[in-house]
């Protein structure tokens, strides 16, 4: 992967959450932590836990970050496996799990309706013999019952506020959360099962192969039943075929009229 | 064909949260979460995501080709039996990290000797950024830590056993797992029962004597897959099967060895330095031979081998004879001793500081004897040389504290033979072998502590032997003849122990005991060689 796109994410996290960079150049950047994301990066604990008993502010961390790989400077080295890297992941992905969003348009349209979106970003986890993922990016009209694939890239540019603006109102779901959310795992299951999966047949393969071969060791009678048993779980968990359903994140999103219109017509 | 597991949670949480308007993010937080979420894609089903994570290690191409073919062909359970020096470790990590990089192993598990636990744990956090934990003595959160380095005599413990045998690992990795194989023991019975979907067996030595240890080894991966071990062994009593099982255990084995690996990048420069013994220490060893003649061979061969390393070693058993024998032999060791300690520095102590003093670079000294590691240190800082003693028996964190310290401060290590296990010492180029092992192995172990993988310089080894004593047998006998063979041959450890009548090195033993001459003991080692030699020839025809 491009390594400017850890830059990016690294820098976009930092300024989002109120930290400042205060070196930058095309090779490295420095940035001064505020005393929450120190909290929640920096795994010192104890240094908190001890400021906050002594009602002192704390001094929270600078860290610079480099592109590139050299002896020569101190720092974090940036690249796809920086443990740092994965630390401002998994924060980024807590901060940012759920929401409830309203469409902040410009023109002063009086009474406008908006309409309410069930957006909801997962990933497949299919594990067999061999794994990979996929993301889905789904999002579930309230009133109509319509799904949208690549729903967040969709209303990526659009800006959204946490309460309601002046000039519009949220229009009441229709169709209640939960059962959103149950059309959504079947619009999943409809989705996966139109695929191919040759991965599955071959862990299948795979699965009976070694089964049959473990029953014939057993029935020999070098095996005790206990022990049996057990290994035939470990075939199972390591060759069984399945999808793990994971959602990263979801939202509840109100759009403007002229946003619905235009993911209507992407639709087609 | 397959299940689909949903998400429980979130809709739950997500409901109550709207219902309480709390912990709702902001726009700006939800798309970062998202495009965090991007960077744990996994497109492939094949492949190696660990590289990409992990730039700053340099891994060669048959370390990757095994990871690859112990994740994507063998799924995960496998067994690594590359030859010493060849990064069984990395190879481990790697896959490792590739296993936590596609969510399949969360819960891990590694098993080592203890005096390896240390240096996992610092190679995972170092070369692979995984944090390993390892218990002490009393705390041990079995069920919290995700990454467990230990010993297997700590786990198997009492108070350890059950709850370890109730976690169910999604990867187990055996560190030196030829321990393994004898089935009837309790470590191996423990990790038999141990609940895991993957597992990695480490060993350089997969056969170490009889085909039914690698049965035993393959056994704890796949049960059944190579039959009971009762047909088993008839099946492949005479060798004409070997063919078929080694076809069979290709399967869920990857062994690569030096010579197929391109891995010469770094030689070894050997260097036999024959020294001479003044004319007073030549004769102190001549009378020696007084006890040979006395019918006390192995007092004789125990004290003509310590008076080769140093006077010291040699003084510790004369008084420890001397308290224990008749008036009259009393007499002729005290005699003995005092002549002893009139002796000059010896002649390899000397030879010693004049290598190291014409090369300001790191050294490592391997001495059989603790008396001699003293002296040599002292001899050392007479000279003004920096030294640390190392030795097997210290306990963990000595152990590391003396190789800091030699990487550190000190120009010379001077290690006893116990000390040849388990430390990795590629930073240093030169060795000093000041008294040769009578087992050429055992050199090839000591070697090994520095020319080992990711040693990127030549190393230069120096065998220190003393003309007209026994080392002289042992120099030209083993290091110049036999050596010619071990290039041949991979295993020739495997050849040496099974020597009809005992090991190589007790029959070496017995022939220096018991020939009553130098004559003698020429023609017998000569025979003892040769024997070696046919052996070798034998199985290179057969394979």
């Amino acid at each position: 992967m491009n390594p400017t796109l850890y830059r990016d994410f690294a820098q976009d996290f930092f300024t989002l959450h109120q930290c400042k960079i205060i070196e930058e150049s095309s090779h490295h950047f420095k940035v001064k932590l505020t005393s929450d994301i120190d909290e929640e990066i920096m795994n010192r604990p104890f240094y908190w836990h001890y400021m906050k008993k002594m009602n002192r502010s704390g001094d929270p961390a600078t860290l610079s970050f480099h592109l590139s790989q050299s002896e020569n400077h101190e720092g974090i080295y940036l690249h796809a496996g920086t443990p740092k890297l994965h630390t401002l992941y998994r924060t980024a992905m807590k901060k940012g799990k759920m929401t409830r969003l309203y469409e902040a348009t410009d023109v002063p349209n009086h009474h406008e309706a908006l309409t309410p979106w069930f957006a909801i970003n997962v990933l497949l986890h299919y594990r067999g013999k061999q794994t990979r993922n996929e993301h889905l990016a789904l999002g579930l009209n309230l009133i109509n019952g319509s799904i949208i694939p690549s729903f967040t890239e969709s209303i990526w540019s659009e800006s959204f506020k946490a309460t309601v603006t002046d000039y519009t109102f949220p229009m009441t779901p229709i169709i209640n959360l939960r059962s959103a959310y149950k059309r959504i795992e079947g619009y999943i299951e409809s989705y996966v099962s139109r695929k191919t999966h040759e991965w599955a047949q071959q862990s299948i393969e795979q699965l009976k192969e070694e089964v049959t071969l473990l029953k014939s060791f057993y029935e020999s009678g070098d095996m005790e039943e206990e022990q049996y048993q057990k290994e035939y779980d470990q075939l199972k968990e390591r060759y069984e075929p399945r999808i793990i359903m994971e959602v990263i994140n979801g939202g509840l999103f109100y759009l403007s009229g002229q946003t619905n219109a235009k993911l209507f017509k992407q639709l087609g | 064909m397959f299940d689909i597991h949903p998400d429980s949670t979130f809709i739950h949480t997500f409901s109550d949260r709207l219902e309480k308007s709390e912990n709702l993010c902001t726009w700006e937080q939800f798309k970062l979460a998202y495009r965090a979420s991007q960077f744990q894609s996994i497109s492939d089903f094949d492949g190696l995501l660990a590289l990409e994570h992990l730039p700053h290690v340099t891994f060669m191409p048959h370390q990757v080709e095994a990871a690859k073919t112990a994740i994507h062909e063998m799924n995960g359970r496998a067994i690594l039996a590359d030859e010493v020096g060849l990064g069984k470790t990395l190879e481990a990590g790697l896959i490792l990290k590739e296993y936590m990089i596609r969510g399949m192993a969360k819960k891990i598990l590694i098993l080592t000797p203890a005096s390896l636990v240390n240096q996992w744990v610092q190679e995972l956090d170092q070369k692979f950024h995984i944090q390993a934990a390892s218990p002490r003595k009393k705390h041990a959160a079995w069920k919290d830590w995700d990454i467990t380095v230990t010993s297997i005599d700590m786990a198997k413990r009492e108070n350890h056993r059950e709850t370890i045998l109730s976690i169910p690992y999604d990867l187990i990795i055996i560190d030196e797992a030829h321990k393994l194989k004898n089935h009837q023991t309790r470590n191996y019975q423990f990790v038999q029962s141990l609940k895991k979907t993957y597992c990695l067996l480490l060993t350089a030595t997969p056969i170490q004597n009889k085909l039914s240890d690698l049965f035993n080894l393959v056994s704890i991966l796949k049960p059944g897959y190579l039959g009971h071990l009762t047909d088993f062994k008839k099946k492949y009593r005479g060798s004409q099967n070997t063919e078929h099982i080694h076809s069979l255990v290709g399967r869920v084995m990857i062994r690569n060895r030096r010579q197929d690996t391109g891995l010469n990048h770094s030689s070894r420069v050997v260097a036999h330095e024959r020294l001479n013994f003044t004319d007073e220490e030549q004769q102190w060893y001549e009378k020696l031979q007084t006890f040979k003649e006395n019918s006390h061979a192995f007092t004789w061969l125990t004290l003509a081998k310590e008076f080769c390393s140093s006077r010291e070693a040699c003084f510790m058993s004369l008084k420890e004879i001397a308290k224990k024998t008749t008036e009259e032999n009393k007499a002729i060791i005290t005699e003995m001793i005092k002549q002893l300690e009139q002796l000059p520095h010896h002649a390899k102590a000397m030879r010693m500081v004049e290598l190291i003093k014409e090369k300001p670079e790191k050294f490592i000294v391997f001495t059989e004897y603790r008396a001699t590691q003293f002296y040599l240190q002292w001899f050392l800082q007479q000279h003004g040389i920096s030294s640390v003693p190392f030795s097997g028996k210290f306990n963990k964190s000595k152990r590391d504290w003396m190789k800091q310290l030699f990487k550190n401060q000190a120009q010379v290590m001077i290690a006893t033979e116990a000390g040849a296990e388990g430390i990795n010492l590629q930073f240093c180029h030169n060795m000093i072998n000041y008294d040769l092992p009578w087992n050429p192995m055992r050199l090839e172990q000591r070697i090994g502590r520095i020319h080992r993988f990711g040693q990127e310089r030549d190393v230069h080894i120096y065998n220190f032997a003393i003309n007209n004593t026994i080392e002289e047998h042992i120099m030209s006998m083993l290091y110049e003849k036999i050596d010619v063979f071990r290039h041949a041959v991979g295993d020739l450890d495997h050849i040496l122990e099974k020597i009809p009548g005992g090991s190589f090195e007790n029959q070496v033993q017995s022939i220096l005991e018991e020939a009553e001459s130098a004559g003698e003991v020429n023609i017998k080692m000569k025979n003892l060689v040769s024997y070696v030699e046919h052996t070798v020839n034998e199985r290179k025809e057969s394979s």
